[in-house]
C-alpha cells in the first residue's frame, strides 16, 4: 500500500495526557498568529490560509486521521485535548469541511485511487471543500433532495441547486449528494459526489447572514459534467454513507465548546456590568456553569465510545440538541445582563470579548443547521425511546 | 390577528384608536424596502419622512391641546408604536414623545412646535449607564445610549440638582456625538457636552422637571413594550404564512404538532403581551398615577420585552436556515427586538420594580 507519509515524525498519541497538553500548547502559542485570536466571525479562506497553511506543514491539520495517511491518529480523548488547546488559545475555525467530514469519508468508503487523489490535497490545502448537501425544498427532508446526477457513459452531467452551502465561495472542491435513481424509494436513490467548483456550469452565490457576514451560499450546477471516477462508495449508497458521518457530524457539534467560550464572555461581562456578585446573577451563572459540566460529563461517555472503536448510537442527537440550548440559554443570560448595550452590532469598548449581541446571534442558528433540533428530538422520540 | 378577548376601551375610545391606526398604516405603508435602506447608513432615518409623522400628529399624540398636541390618551399612543412596531419605522418617535412631554410641562414654546411637527429633532440624553431609570448622575459626564442621535437638532439634558431635576437645552453644536450601530441598523448615541460654567450645559428651560421625566419616561418604556408588541404580531403573522405553505416530508410543517405547540406558546405570549400593555394604556388614561402607574408600566414592559425575544426566538426556528438570512424579513424583528427589549428598562428590571411596587395582600 502507498502510505502518504506522515509530516509529524512523533507519534503524539503514544504520550501521556498531560505532556501532549502542553506540548501543543506550546506550540500554537508560538506558532498563533496573534491577530487572528478569537475572531468574532467566521473567517474566509484568505484570512485563515495562514494558520491552516501553518497546522498543515506541522503536519497537525488531521488530528483524528490515521498516520498512513498524513494525520496524527489520536485517540479521540487525545483529539479532544488536541481541540481544548486550540479553542483555549482561541483559534479560529478553518476551512475544515474536508479535514473533519470528507477526509474521514474517503478514508472509510473511497478507493485506494481516491485516497491518494484526494487526501493529500487536503494535507496541503490545494484542495478546500464544502459541503453541499440541502437544497431549497430539501432541509430537514433531506431524502427528497432533487439535483440530478445523470449517467453519460464516461461521465455524470449534474443539475440542481444547493444552498446554505457553508463557505462555498472559498472552496475549491464540492461533496454532493446527488439524485442518481429517480425510481427508487428515496433515500435509495441518493449517490455520493465530488466535484471541482472550477468545472463549467457551477455558479456561487453567497448569502448575507443575520450577522451580515457571507458566510453560507448558493450554489448552482447548470449541466456540469463530473467524471466517473468521482463517485464514491457505491452507486445509490450515499445515503447510508452521508448518515454515518452524520454521527461524527453530532459529536462535534455537540461539543462542550461553544457554550464553554460563551461562559467565559458571560463571565467578563458580568464583571464588567458590576453584577458579577449580584445574587440573581450568581444564581443564574451557577446554573449555567453546572449544566456546562452536566454536558461534559455526558460529552465524555460518548467520547468513550469512540475511544473504545464501537459506533455512536442515535442517542448521540441529545447531545446536539443540550449543547445547542445551553449555547444559547448563556447567551440570552448575557444579553440581559448587558442591558442597552445588548443592541450593539459591534463590541463594547472595542473590546472584541465584550459582543454579547454578536454572541446571541451567532447562537441562533445552532438548533438549525447539523440537522434542526425539532428533527434530533423526533429521533430521539422515534428511534431511540421506539414511541409509536 | 383576533383581538385576544375584549380591549379595556370604550367604544368611543376603540373607535378612535382604530382611526390611529389606520392613518399609522396608511403612512408606513407595508413594504419594508425603505427600512431596508436606511439600515446602516446616517442619520439611519427619514427626515421628510419623520416630518410626514409629525404633521400627523403623531409625536404631539399625547401631549395636551393647549401645549400644541392632539390631547389624546395613551391607548392611541400604544396603538400608534404597536404599528410604528409593526413597520419597523427607524424614525425615533417614541424618543421624540418622550422630548415633547418634558418640553410642554417645562413651558418651552420655541423648539417645542418644531419637535412637535417633526421639523427638530431634540432628542433627551437621560441615562449615563445601562439598566437604569434614573436621570444621569452628573450634569458633565457623558449621556449613554441616545437612540438616533447622528440625526439630532438638539438634545434635552436633565439636570439633578439636590433633589430636583432641572432641565437644560443643547444645540447640537454645543456636543460632541458618538454613534455605535446596533443590531437593527440604526444607531445608540453616546453625547457629550462641550465645557461649559455655571450649572449645566447649553441654556436651562426649567428648574424641576423631575416628575414630568419620571412620568415620560414610563411613557416611552410602555410606548417600547407596544412597538415590541406590534414587531411580535408581524413576525408571528410571518412565521404563520410560512407554517402553512413550506413543506417538507410531503406536509405543510404547520402539520408537525411539535411546531404547533411552539406556534402555539407564541400566540399565548402575544396574548398576554397585549393584555399587559393595554391594560396599563387604560390604567393610565382613567387617571391612574403614582406607585399604581407606574407598576403596571413596569408589568407590561417587562413581559413585552421578554415575551418580544422568546417570541422572535420562536419565529426565527420555525423558519429553519432561511431565517437566518438577512434577505428575509423575519430577521429584521429579532434584532429590532434586541434594541427595543433593553431601552426605557429591561425585563428583570421592570419585574423588580413591579414587585417592589406593588406591596403583596397578606391573605390566601
Ligand atoms: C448557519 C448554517 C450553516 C449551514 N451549512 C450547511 C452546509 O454547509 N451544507 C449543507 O448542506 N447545509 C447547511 N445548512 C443547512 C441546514 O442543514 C438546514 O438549514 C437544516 O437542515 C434545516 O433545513 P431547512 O433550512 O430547509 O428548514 P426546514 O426543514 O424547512 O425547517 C423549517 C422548520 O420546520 C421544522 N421541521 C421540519 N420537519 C419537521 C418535522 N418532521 N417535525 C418537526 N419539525 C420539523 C424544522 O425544525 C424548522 O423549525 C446550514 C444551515 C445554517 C443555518
Amino acid at each position: 500500500m502507498n502510505a502518504i507519509t506522515p509530516r509529524e515524525p512523533l507519534d503524539l498519541d503514544a504520550m501521556p495526557d498531560e505532556a501532549f497538553r502542553l506540548h501543543i500548547r506550546a506550540w500554537i502559542e508560538e506558532n498563533y498568529p496573534p491577530e487572528l485570536r478569537n475572531p468574532p466571525k467566521r473567517l474566509h479562506w484568505e484570512e485563515n490560509k495562514v494558520w491552516y497553511l501553518k497546522l498543515a506543514e506541522k503536519g497537525w491539520l488531521c488530528p483524528g486521521w490515521p498516520r498512513e495517511y498524513g494525520g496524527l491518529g489520536l485517540s479521540p480523548a487525545k483529539q479532544i485535548i488536541f481541540t481544548e488547546e486550540l479553542e483555549r488559545w482561541g483559534c479560529a475555525r478553518c476551512n475544515d469541511h474536508g479535514i473533519i467530514m470528507l477526509g474521514p469519508l474517503v478514508i472509510r468508503y473511497g478507493t485506494e485511487e481516491q485516497k491518494q487523489r484526494f487526501l493529500p490535497k487536503i494535507l496541503t490545502g490545494e484542495h478546500i471543500w464544502c459541503q453541499g448537501y440541502s437544497e431549497p425544498n430539501s432541509g430537514s427532508d433531506l431524502a427528497s433532495l432533487r439535483t440530478e446526477a445523470v449517467d453519460m457513459g464516461d461521465h455524470y452531467l449534474v443539475n440542481g441547486q444547493k444552498i446554505w452551502t457553508t463557505l462555498a465561495q472559498d472552496a475549491n472542491w464540492i461533496f454532493l449528494l446527488v439524485r442518481t435513481d429517480k425510481t427508487a424509494k428515496k433515500q435509495e436513490g441518493i449517490s455520493f459526489l465530488l466535484a471541482d467548483m472550477t468545472s463549467p456550469g457551477i455558479t456561487v452565490r453567497p448569502i448575507v447572514n443575520l450577522e451580515m457576514h457571507d458566510e453560507f451560499c448558493e450554489v448552482f450546477l447548470d449541466n456540469v459534467k463530473v467524471p466517473k471516477e468521482n463517485l464514491v462508495g457505491q452507486l445509490n449508497k450515499g445515503w447510508d454513507m452521508a448518515k454515518a458521518l452524520l454521527s461524527f457530524e453530532r459529536i462535534y457539534l455537540g461539543s462542550p465548546r461553544q457554550s464553554a467560550y460563551a461562559l467565559a464572555r458571560l463571565r467578563q461581562l458580568a464583571e464588567k456590568m458590576g453584577v458579577a456578585d449580584d445574587p440573581l446573577f450568581a444564581e443564574r451563572y451557577a446554573r449555567h456553569r453546572a449544566d456546562l459540566e452536566d454536558l461534559k460529563a455526558l460529552y465524555a461517555r460518548y467520547v468513550a465510545v469512540l475511544k473504545q472503536g464501537r459506533p455512536l448510537g442515535a442517542d448521540v442527537s441529545q447531545l446536539k440538541v443540550i449543547q445547542s440550548e445551553l449555547f444559547q440559554r448563556i447567551t440570552e443570560t448575557a444579553l440581559e445582563v448587558a442591558g442597552e448595550n445588548a443592541a450593539l452590532f459591534g463590541p463594547m469598548e472595542g473590546n472584541r470579548h465584550l459582543n454579547p449581541g454578536a454572541l446571541y446571534i451567532q447562537a441562533r442558528p445552532t438548533s438549525i443547521y447539523g440537522g434542526t433540533n425539532e428533527i434530533q428530538r423526533n429521533i430521539l422520540a422515534k428511534n431511540v425511546l421506539e414511541l409509536p | 390577528m383576533s383581538a385576544a378577548g375584549i380591549a379595556p376601551f370604550d367604544e368611543e375610545r376603540l373607535e378612535s384608536i382604530s382611526m390611529i391606526r389606520d392613518s399609522a398604516r396608511g403612512l408606513l405603508g407595508a413594504d419594508l424596502a425603505r427600512v431596508r435602506a436606511l439600515r446602516f447608513t446616517e442619520p439611519g432615518f427619514d427626515p421628510a419622512k419623520l416630518a410626514e409623522m409629525g404633521q400627523a400628529g403623531w409625536i404631539g399624540l399625547a401631549v395636551p391641546e393647549q401645549a400644541g398636541g392632539a390631547g389624546l390618551g395613551m391607548g392611541e399612543a400604544v396603538a400608534l408604536a404597536e404599528e410604528l412596531g409593526r413597520a419597523l419605522a427607524p424614525e425615533p418617535v417614541i424618543p421624540l414623545m418622550l422630548s415633547a412631554h418634558l418640553l410642554a410641562a417645562a413651558g418651552e414654546e420655541t423648539v417645542l412646535p418644531l419637535v412637535l411637527a417633526g421639523e427638530a429633532v431634540a432628542l433627551t440624553a437621560w441615562q449615563d449607564r445601562a439598566n437604569t431609570l434614573e436621570p444621569a448622575a452628573s450634569a458633565d459626564g457623558a449621556r449613554r445610549f441616545v437612540p438616533m442621535g447622528a440625526g439630532a437638532s438638539h438634545f434635552l439634558w436633565p439636570v439633578r440638582e439636590g433633589g430636583r431635576v432641572a432641565l437644560h437645552l443643547l444645540v447640537r453644536d454645543m456636543t460632541e456625538v458618538t454613534n455605535e450601530t446596533t443590531q437593527d441598523g440604526g444607531h445608540l448615541s453616546t453625547v457629550r457636552p462641550e465645557p461649559f460654567v455655571g450649572h449645566g450645559p447649553g441654556s436651562h428651560i426649567a428648574d424641576d422637571i423631575g416628575e414630568a421625566l419620571a412620568e415620560g419616561l414610563d411613557r416611552a418604556a410602555l410606548l417600547t413594550a407596544a412597538a415590541l408588541l406590534g414587531g411580535m404580531e408581524a413576525a408571528f403573522a410571518m412565521t404563520l404564512d410560512y407554517l402553512r405553505t413550506r413543506q417538507q416530508f410531503g406536509r405543510v410543517i404547520g402539520s408537525f404538532q411539535a411546531l404547533q405547540h411552539k406556534a402555539a406558546d407564541a400566540k399565548m405570549q402575544v396574548a398576554l403581551t397585549r393584555a399587559a400593555v393595554e391594560q396599563a394604556a387604560a390604567a393610565l388614561d382613567a387617571g391612574a398615577t403614582g406607585d399604581a402607574a407606574r407598576a403596571l408600566v413596569s408589568r407590561a414592559k417587562a413581559r413585552a420585552s421578554e415575551a418580544g425575544m422568546l417570541v422572535q426566538q420562536a419565529c426565527l426556528q420555525l423558519h429553519g436556515g432561511i431565517g437566518y438570512t438577512d434577505q428575509y424579513d423575519v430577521g429584521l424583528y429579532l434584532r429590532r427586538a434586541m434594541v427595543l427589549a433593553p431601552a426605557f428598562g429591561g425585563a428583570a428590571l421592570h419585574r423588580r420594580r413591579f414587585h417592589a411596587l406593588t406591596p403583596e395582600t397578606e391573605d390566601a
